[in-house]
């Protein structure tokens, strides 16, 4: 070595060199731990989102098996209910032709006085006349709200898909048109109508419903732009690795994240009061559900709703 | 500032003027204890107070340390992290790629980079408008550190400073003019 360099320098430098390798090898563990720490945070916002899902796909199954019982044992009470209500009609004819004869009567000297006396004032003091004409509405009524909890009954059923389903080779593109063309006079002059259809493979299933799912939706979706200014609804269909896409977005009021978590609840509603029955979205999640389906909702306040029904193309039926 | 900056200002005047010169100037100064470690950060004052004490040593003016300081600090910087250079093949694509490639990749690497803010706007084919956004106001870094990079890149530049943060503006414009 010779004696002009000065050891102390080349030390120095040495050391330099050995922090600057030091420093590397740190920014190269930071950079892998950077990175693993991205992964880790979207894993997790993934398993939040997934843990979500599932607890409303297992709220929604609870509700569902709730639903079934509450239906069948309403269903058994009720079914004598309405038989009983038919016969109550046929009852009441019978007693108001009898009531119509005995007024006939009273007016004729076929009965004896006292006999009329006495029947006119049974008629009298029981009202009977008024008794007669307020039966048929009462009778009336109370078959209405019979109905009522009938249809209610029925789609609580339909949520919890208890009911055999006819399945049957189907193009659902025909179907979602059909759909829309019943609608057409609630849609025309109320919204802009976006179709944006591409052909579909035929998949078996329920049709019947699956048109109820597509009314349902395109309805809300109308009815979320009553008060939005170009209201436009854009309905689109396609098809992608064996899975049917079907989509329909609103530009109307959206939904709060709170709306968003329960409207498959059956009875939730944000419509008012005697307006909505709250089953229409929880009937859809069930018809969807049961055919192996999904509905995938996106919404922002006051900027609007897509709706999107996930389906797998079936070419062979499961039994 | 990132000690990685006090470092290589060690590395520059003791390349210039020696190793006694940078333990004098320590030694007469300072706030800190001179020692800097790559990753920590430390006060802007420190560096600033550390460049006088150099233009005071040297007796050159101010500009022309700072200016050779920050082309030195460009070129030691691109020793250390030759990846960043290799993609962007002229100084124009490493220039719009500060932003969106240089400042992803010091994020992963440090949790408060306290980075400035560039927008580009391209008026013409032959210049590059920075638009240059920081609180801390190192536009003459940021000035100096495009001269790097112009060398780095063999480009001749023509750098015009038009509007200042240090003259009232909220962002400074750094109108790179690149020359045939």
């Amino acid at each position: 070595m010779s004696d002009d360099v000065n050891p102390y320098q080349q030390a120095h430098a040495r050391e330099k060199a050995a922090r600057l390798k030091a420093e590397m090898l740190l920014e190269d563990k930071s950079r892998k731990l950077y990175l693993q720490k991205q992964k880790l945070e979207e894993s997790y916002a993934r398993l939040r989102q997934q843990e979500s899902a599932m607890l409303q796909n297992e709220k929604l199954a609870t509700l569902g098996t709730l639903s079934a019982g509450i239906a069948h044992e309403i269903n058994n009470p009720l079914a004598f209910v309405l038989s009983n209500m038919e016969s109550l009609n046929n009852y009441t004819l019978s007693f108001q032709k009898l009531l119509r004869l005995n007024q006939v009567l009273l007016q004729t000297d076929q009965v004896p006085e006292d006999t009329r006396n006495s029947l006119a004032k049974l008629i009298d003091e029981e009202d009977l006349s008024f008794v007669s004409e307020d039966i048929s509405e009462l009778l009336k009524d109370t078959g209405d709200g019979l109905c009522r909890v009938r249809d209610i009954i029925n789609n609580l059923r339909s949520f919890s898909r208890t009911q055999n389903t006819d399945q049957v080779e189907t193009d659902l593109l025909a179907g979602l048109k059909s759909t829309l063309k019943l609608l057409d006079s609630e849609l025309k002059g109320n919204v802009d109508l976006q179709l944006s259809l591409h052909e579909l493979p035929k998949t078996i299933c329920n049709p019947n419903e699956l048109n109820q799912v597509f009314l349902n939706l395109v309805i809300n979706a109308k009815q979320a732009t009553e008060n939005a200014k170009d209201a436009t609804v854009i309905i689109s269909s396609r098809c992608k690795n064996d899975t049917i896409f079907i989509r329909i977005q609103d530009n109307g009021c959206g939904m709060s994240d709170d709306v968003k978590k329960q409207i498959f609840v059956p009875f939730f509603t944000t419509k008012p009061v005697g307006k909505g029955t709250g089953m229409g979205m929880a009937v859809a999640y069930g018809i969807i559900a049961d055919h192996q389906g999904k509905i995938v909702v996106q919404s922002k306040e006051g900027v609007g709703t897509i709706f999107e029904i996930q389906l797998p193309v079936v070419t062979e039926t499961l039994t | 500032m990132k000690g990685v900056i006090f470092n290589v200002l060690e590395e520059m005047v003791e390349e210039h003027c020696g190793m006694a010169v940078w333990n004098e100037i320590l030694n007469e100064d300072l706030s800190g204890d001179g020692i800097y470690t790559a990753g920590e950060s430390y006060p802007d004052e420190q560096l600033f107070s550390l460049v006088e004490a150099v233009c005071a040593r040297t007796k050159l003016p101010m500009e022309k340390v700072v200016g050779d300081f920050v082309e030195f600090l460009f070129a030691q910087l691109a020793a250390r992290h030759p990846v960043f250079l290799e993609n962007p093949t002229d100084l124009k694509s490493f220039l719009k790629s500060i932003d969106s490639v240089i400042h992803v990749e010091v994020r992963k690497l440090y949790d408060n980079p306290n980075l400035p803010e560039f927008e580009y706007d391209e008026p013409d084919p032959d210049i590059l408008v920075m638009h240059y956004r920081s609180p801390r106001k190192l536009c003459v870094l940021a000035e100096g550190l495009i001269r790097g990079a112009a060398a780095h890149y063999k480009t001749s530049v023509e750098i015009s400073h038009p509007i200042c943060m240090h003259k009232g503006a909220d962002r400074c414009d750094l109108h790179v003019r690149f020359l045939p």
